[in-house]
């Protein structure tokens, strides 16, 4: 397995390879579904987040890891929802695997040299009126003020990542 | 907002008291949500698990997810599908702490299949769609 900090080559929408670095800058890298109906109850929470911290210098990847959802559904998926960013194809699920991701949605906080520092749920419930703790929102900020991440990890149930089926 | 009637809550701590009630039975706990495509299609296999096995001592418990608001559409779904009663909810101030109470490694995707031997032992986990031949062979040996 590669270690945190080597770049990694996702697809872009329109098929083309793209290699993202993790150690450039705090990072955040959410994986999504276009048919898990939590991942899509949180949309209005990634644009926000995005759209609060990529002004000050935080990277964003959101990544699509299933297997099941073809190249169009994501594509238009990511229009119907607003998406201010690309959501990349995570080929072979190699980026799922280096993190360990199982779930959609599931948010990864990583530091500038590429470690991650947060792993879990954007927040601490489903239905945005009941969030009490954002805690992807606390690891950024605590980051970007060089603080530690209070709570390095927080579960919580979604749909699980379609993967390829690998040779045993 | 109310519970269904025919739901039962099963809280952080009410969950290994839930497993224990069963020792002497096979056990096969299932966390589904009515949001869950691949819940909704293994159900109907699992309960055909319960009524091939239900008479040598397992037992068939289904947990559901789902949020408040949804509970009403998952007792009518457990009912559609005839899942036998209990029909059970989680209800938790914290899903990160009901998650590792459930088990330490489980990431909370859903559906999630645990089971228990006569024991009250965790003998299996399977995250994503049961492999149904290896759960029914996993509970044959354990009947035994």
């Amino acid at each position: 397995m590669l270690p945190a900090a080597s770049p990694v080559t996702l697809l872009e929408p329109g098929g083309r390879k793209h290699i993202v670095s993790l150690t450039n800058q705090v990072t955040v890298v959410v994986f999504v579904s276009a048919l898990c109906p939590i991942s899509n109850e949180h949309v209005d929470r990634m644009i926000g987040l995005y759209g609060e911290f990529s002004p000050r210098g935080v990277g964003f990847v959101f990544v699509n890891s299933n297997v099941n959802e073809t190249d169009a559904e994501v594509r238009e998926h990511a229009v119907a929802a607003g998406f201010p960013f690309p959501v990349y194809r995570d080929v072979h699920n190699r980026l799922a695997d280096r993190l360990k991701a199982s779930v959609t949605p599931e948010a990864f906080l990583l530091d500038r040299s590429g470690s991650v520092r947060y792993q879990g749920a954007m927040d601490d419930a489903r239905n945005p009126a009941r969030v009490k703790i954002s805690h992807l929102k606390e690891g950024i900020e605590a980051l970007l003020s060089g603080r530690p991440v209070a709570r390095p990890t927080a579960k919580a149930t979604g749909c699980t990542i379609k993967r390829e089926r690998k040779a045993s | 907002m109310a519970l269904p009637a025919g739901m039962t809550v099963v809280t952080d701590a009410g969950y290994a008291k839930l497993v224990a009630s069963q020792k002497g039975k096979v056990v096969l706990v299932n966390f589904w949500a009515t949001y869950c495509v691949p819940c909704r299609v293994e159900m109907p296999a699992l309960v055909k698990l319960q009524q091939k096995y239900g008479p040598k001592g397992f037992v068939l418990m289904t947990i559901s997810a789902d949020e408040p608001e949804d509970e009403a559409k998952a007792l009518q779904f457990l009912s559609t599908v005839k899942v036998p009663a209990p029909h059970y909810v989680r209800k938790t101030d914290n899903e990160d702490t009901f998650i590792r109470a459930v088990d330490a490694k489980w990431s909370g995707a859903l559906p999630l299949s645990l089971v228990y031997d006569k024991t009250g032992k965790k003998a299996k986990i399977m995250v994503g769609e049961a492999d149904l031949p290896a759960l029914d062979a996993l509970i044959q040996k354990l009947l035994m």
